[in-house]
């Protein structure tokens, strides 16, 4: 009975394992619901900042502010890797890395004086320490809901250090949330920052009628504050897209992993009936040839 | 007299969305109220307190931490860090941020400005919640 005993040992342990991984991808779906709806709630701001923005550019003034001009030269660039906490979400991580790396090297080969980054995420941070690389600075307070009040702190200190001049890039590597199927590992230059609202955007809203709006206390006072917050609101957003596809990576790992589970306990079963039925039919030999034996 | 709509927005979530007859707004220099039909204006917040008036009543008081304030069509929408309805202040955390701002060095301007600016955030504060 010792292949059967095997078997039936090797299918449960599988099944163990699926009903764990099947709570996992139910835990997953739950926590991007959550995630999902944070981030369209932010998405309200950044409509409503562009808005601003784009009036103000109506209004004829020049949307122009240090945060949007490139410094002359890159001396001092910093790398931001949004990774997550946790592993079994498929190649979410390593692809995330993959890419931090390859920016990473490029800009190696630039030149750049001054390197440093910064990891959100363990499992990033363990990926770089094995790699040997210096880790500047390194968060794990960002779970699956980012708190504005946290990314705030973070944008606050990039901002004030492009403004004295101690920082003339920035770029955060993170996966891009496009739609339920679709997510794709992006590296964005956050600073300077590009253009405040997109051309398609812009055309779509020309027909309306153009306001005349007024400016308390001046257009340049609130384009000076529109900006750093804009920049914010950009920087969050990063933060939440990566939260919600990590999600969905655990989500389609873990998934595929119950399905795998699923196959092999079929696959272990009907090893398993054979093995049984050999060992019968032996057994059921042996009785009858020892019953011959004594005829 | 007609409606107005007033937003507000946080990056975080959609605080608030209700209609009124007025609305008071906290600008950087002092409470702005916005009637019927008032002029499109975008505006500088600081801290203070948003009311919504309705029929005579104040039906809505929050605490607004800052940000713009967008006014068109009768349509209010104010774009603001952190919004909290008066009752949830926390008059504690606000004497506390108060002592801290205080006992804080101000040698240089972006000090200064970082002291003034928590000061001020906190009297608003300890202000409103002495006032609800």
């Amino acid at each position: 009975m010792a292949k059967a005993r095997v078997l039936d040992k090797r299918r449960r342990s599988i099944r163990n394992i699926r009903k764990i991984t099947r709570t996992m991808e139910l835990i997953a779906t739950a926590r991007f619901k959550k995630a999902m709806d944070r981030a369209t709630a932010a998405t309200a701001y950044t409509q409503r900042i562009t808005h601003v923005v784009r009036s103000l550019a109506r209004a004829g003034q020049e949307v122009r502010h240090p945060l949007l001009v490139p410094h002359e030269t890159e001396k001092h660039a910093k790398l931001l890797v949004l990774t997550a906490n946790r592993g079994l979400c498929g190649g979410y991580n390593a692809n995330v890395i993959r890419l931090a790396l390859k920016r990473w090297s490029e800009w190696q080969e630039a030149g750049i004086a001054r390197m440093t980054l910064e990891v959100s995420g363990k499992r990033g941070i363990s990926a770089f320490k094995f790699r040997r690389m210096p880790i500047d600075e390194r968060y794990t307070q960002f779970e699956d809901q980012p708190k504005f009040d946290q990314v705030d702190q973070l944008a606050t200190r990039y901002l004030d250090e492009y403004a004295l001049g101690t920082l003339d890039r920035l770029d955060v590597v993170y996966t891009k949330f496009i739609n339920l199927s679709k997510q794709v590992t992006v590296v964005e230059t956050l600073l300077p920052l590009a253009a405040l609202d997109t051309p398609q955007e812009q055309a779509a809203e020309q027909p309306r009628v153009a306001l005349e709006y007024e400016f308390l206390p001046s257009a340049e006072s609130i384009l000076a504050e529109v900006v750093p917050m804009s920049f914010k609101v950009k920087l969050f957003k990063c933060f939440l897209d990566a939260a919600v596809s990590e999600q969905i990576a655990r989500m389609v790992a873990m998934k595929s992993a119950t399905e795998n589970a699923g196959q092999m306990i079929k696959m272990l079963s009907l090893a398993y009936n054979r093995a049984r039925q050999t060992q019968i039919t032996k057994e059921i030999m042996e009785v009858i040839g020892g019953a011959e034996a004594l005829k | 007299m007609g409606q107005i709509r007033c937003a507000v927005v946080t990056p975080e979530r959609q605080e608030l969305e209700v209609t009124g007859s007025f609305i008071v707004v906290p600008l950087y220099d002092g409470e702005l109220g916005i009637g019927y039909n008032h002029s499109p204006l975008i505006g500088r917040l600081g801290f203070g307190e948003l009311r919504v008036v309705d029929q005579g009543q104040v039906t809505h008081r929050y605490y607004i931490d800052g940000g713009f304030v967008q006014v068109e069509q009768n349509r209010v929408v104010l774009l603001t860090n952190r919004a909290l309805p008066i009752q949830q202040l926390d008059a504690e955390a606000a004497h506390a941020q108060l002592r801290r701002a205080l006992k804080m060095p101000a040698l240089t301007e972006e000090q200064r400005a970082i002291r003034d600016r928590l000061i001020a955030q906190a009297r608003t504060q300890i202000h409103l919640a002495g006032k609800r």
